[in-house]
């Protein structure tokens, strides 16, 4: 030490600023440089890597299903680290011993406090930012049509804030080494939690922003592939997190010794309307409906112009029924046609038989509880010449094996076919039954009843006398008018 | 006056720790001597605008702590070593220091110059960069005398500025008191009687929460002569001679 008024340059000098920055700036940069959340970004990154990204590329490349599952599981990733992190920089000055020496200084603790919990949000938000940036790009590359949907990315990331004020108020109130570990643990079991409570459309807890459209389907292909992403519940997710963030941050700026009192008022008035805001958020979310899209619409918030479909090309097989999906479906086309072609091949020149077959949007409802009841809107069959309107089977993902999606197709698809054409589906007549069972060659009629035997005859005709058969008594077979014995 | 007490008091529970002290300080150096539990922190910490009294009046740089307005003024010109010192220790020298003249509001414009001179002044700008954690003891107490004096404060609080540093570091110290001095009011509490005849134009000697002696060092020192009061140098046996004379 010297007591040279004169102050010598330093022996490594101190790096001058480009950038002039306010004290705010200069605060933030400090914080943002000695922040603990870009140790913990290996840790995330892997997290990440284990628990979002390999579950999301097991989807098939649509980003519906990227991007709802993304929302859901990178945030389970996210809600550990960036809580620890947080209550960690919000207990440091108490495990630190630095309250003493912070306390007698200008600014109200509630500028440095904002400072600490902005820098660990910032961080967050760019490991988010990059980790969504990795699975967008890569679907990008993967998907056949559509493009990004940035509302699952919008609540991801209104949520870091409301997770980082959450960290850093429990760590100003309990300055322990041990608080940042806790409420880590604590945060991640009540938020994962939270989702277990959610029953129907109508649930409050839906506001969490876990969910990313109806709870009890999960992420669905059918969902905002034929319609646009409503974005009703994540604006309702939105508010939440802000109210929470703002509430959050004003409680910290309330306690004597936060600051002056006009600083103090402003912070209790930003916590008390961040509450509102909140609340309000979660009566929105009560107030939501499936609505027929698949996605949870809410009233005060809904927009018209959202239910309109989306415009598409088709891409069709050339085959002699052409078999016409939704592009972002393009990759399942081949195995599509492959199961329905012996089904076709059947129906192929009867009287009302499908000339095209064609692929609609799927129709959501929402039944007691939570189930949800997924089908088709309108006849099977309609138009001159007639098109068969396809639904395909949801979750296609869970289908591992080609094979399997195939037989679920041929199984499903097929039967509404066939029924479509001899007039089967509910109240079926055995003769109509018969005849299914027996152009499908399944067995779903009871074993030995006589509906059964008549199918196995009439599946062990060739195919050229099943043909001529239903061509002379298929308007008699659609209409009931022929027994079982008529069979041949 | 940048310093003016009247009657201040401060009890924690059922313990008084400052008794009703009234002194008051201008520019120069102040040593605060007394022997553990005199009150000399607690009294240094109302300084700091830490604490408030329980009773009793405190006028800090011509204002009143008591206001949020003027506490804030008054934190402006104030500089702060308290006995235990806190630091963040992955922050380097220069960012610690940085961080507190960014508290204490100093212009942005400045911080820059003035935390290069203040790390300068404690003698630690060839570890300017190094981080907090791999600091000594006395190294670290030098960055908190920087981060003090950051703001080149009209009223400098420094309470037990000196344990843990070395002989060579304690001269130093003692000599940059005194530069302080010429400009600011700066109050320094010790129990090391060596400092406070080195550095400090004015001495305040207290016992059980008052103040129970105020001169310079020589008046202390003369407050001996006539008795047997134990210590090795004049400054020792004054001190010792007054608690005697108080405590019979």
């Amino acid at each position: 030490m010297t007591a040279a008024p004169v102050v010598p340059a330093p022996a490594r000098p101190v790096r001058a600023l480009r950038v002039p920055l306010t004290a705010a700036g200069r605060m933030l940069r400090l914080e943002l440089r000695r922040n603990v959340m870009p140790w913990l970004l290996p840790l995330t990154a892997g997290l990440f890597w284990f628990i979002t990204y390999r579950p999301s590329m097991a989807y098939p490349p649509m980003w519906n299903l990227r991007a709802m599952t993304m929302q859901g599981t990178s945030l389970a990733v996210l809600v550990p680290t960036v809580v620890g992190a947080a209550a960690w920089l919000g207990s440091r000055e108490g495990r630190h011993g630095m309250a003493e020496l912070v306390s007698g200084t200008a600014r109200p603790r509630w500028f440095r406090q904002l400072a600490a919990w902005a820098a660990t949000t910032c961080w967050a938000v760019v490991a988010y930012l990059g980790c969504v940036g990795v699975l967008y790009g890569v679907t990008a590359r993967q998907a056949a049509w559509g493009g990004p949907l940035w509302w699952p990315v919008v609540v991801g990331v209104a949520s870091l804030p409301a997770f980082s004020a959450l960290g850093f108020v429990a760590g100003a109130l309990r300055p322990s080494r041990f608080t940042p570990p806790l409420v880590a643990v604590a945060a991640f079991l009540a938020f994962e939690i939270s989702a277990q409570f959610i029953h129907g459309d109508h649930s409050y807890w839906q506001v969490s922003p876990l969910v990313a459209g109806p709870w009890e389907i999960g992420p669905d292909e059918g969902v905002a592939t034929f319609y646009p992403y409503l974005p009703d519940l994540p604006i309702a997710q939105v508010m939440f997190l802000a109210g929470l963030t703002a509430a959050l941050l004003g409680a910290l700026g309330v306690p004597a010794g936060a600051g002056g009192r006009w600083l103090r008022g402003s912070a209790a008035a930003t916590a008390v309307v961040g509450l509102v805001v909140a609340a309000t958020a979660v009566g929105l979310a009560g107030t939501g409906r499936l609505d027929v899209h698949g996605m949870i619409a809410i009233p005060a918030l809904h927009d018209a112009a959202d239910d309109d479909p989306i415009r598409y090309s088709p891409v069709c097989s050339r085959t002699a029924v052409p078999v016409c999906l939704h592009p972002a479906y393009a990759g399942y086309l081949p195995v599509v046609v492959d199961a329905l072609e012996p089904v076709l091949r059947e129906v192929a020149g009867l009287p009302g038989a499908p000339a095209r077959i064609s692929q609609v949007a799927a129709t959501y409802r929402q039944d007691p509880g939570n189930g949800v009841r997924i089908g088709r809107a309108g006849p099977p069959v309609s138009g001159t010449p007639p098109v068969f309107h396809l639904v395909l089977p949801s979750h296609l993902a869970r289908r591992t094996a080609t094979g399997d999606f195939a037989a679920e197709v041929r199984a499903t698809v097929g039967r509404d076919l066939v029924d479509a054409v001899v007039g089967g589906g509910r109240g079926a007549t055995p003769a109509q039954q018969a005849v299914a069972d027996g152009m499908l060659r399944t067995s779903t009629l009871p074993p030995g009843s006589p509906a059964a035997a008549a199918a196995r005859r009439f599946a062990a005709l060739p195919a050229a006398a099943r043909h001529a058969w239903l061509v002379d008594h298929l308007a008699a077979l659609r209409t009931g008018d022929v027994t079982l014995g008529q069979l041949p | 006056m940048n310093v003016e007490l009247i009657e201040v008091t401060r009890r924690f529970g059922r313990t008084r720790a400052v008794a009703g002290v009234t002194m008051e300080a201008g520019p120069g150096v102040l040593g605060l001597l007394g022997p553990n539990g005199a009150g000399k922190t607690s009294l240094l910490r109302m300084m700091a605008t830490v604490i408030p009294p329980s009773s009793g009046r405190i006028r800090l740089l011509g204002r009143d702590p008591g206001g949020y307005g003027q506490r804030r003024q008054i934190r402006r010109g104030l500089g702060y070593v308290p006995q235990n010192l806190g630091y963040y220790p992955r922050f380097t020298v220069v960012e610690f220091v940085e961080y507190f003249a960014l508290l204490k509001e100093m212009p942005p414009a400045r911080v820059h110059h003035a935390v290069a001179a203040a790390v300068e002044r404690v003698g630690l700008g060839d570890k300017a960069r190094a981080k907090l954690a791999t600091l000594s003891g006395g190294m670290l107490r030098r960055v908190g005398i920087a981060q003090a004096i950051v703001n080149e404060p009209e009223l400098l609080l420094l309470d037990e500025p000196t344990a843990g540093l070395d002989p060579e570091q304690r001269v130093a110290f003692r000599a940059l008191l005194r530069d302080l001095g010429q400009a600011a009011t700066v109050v320094v509490s010790t129990h090391l009687v060596e400092d406070v005849g080195a550095a400090c134009a004015r001495v305040a000697l207290m016992d059980r929460g008052r103040i129970v002696f105020r001169g310079t060092p020589d008046e202390l020192a003369g407050r001996a002569e006539g008795t047997s009061a134990a210590g090795d140098a004049p400054l020792e046996r004054g001190y010792s001679a007054v608690l005697a004379e108080v405590r019979s």
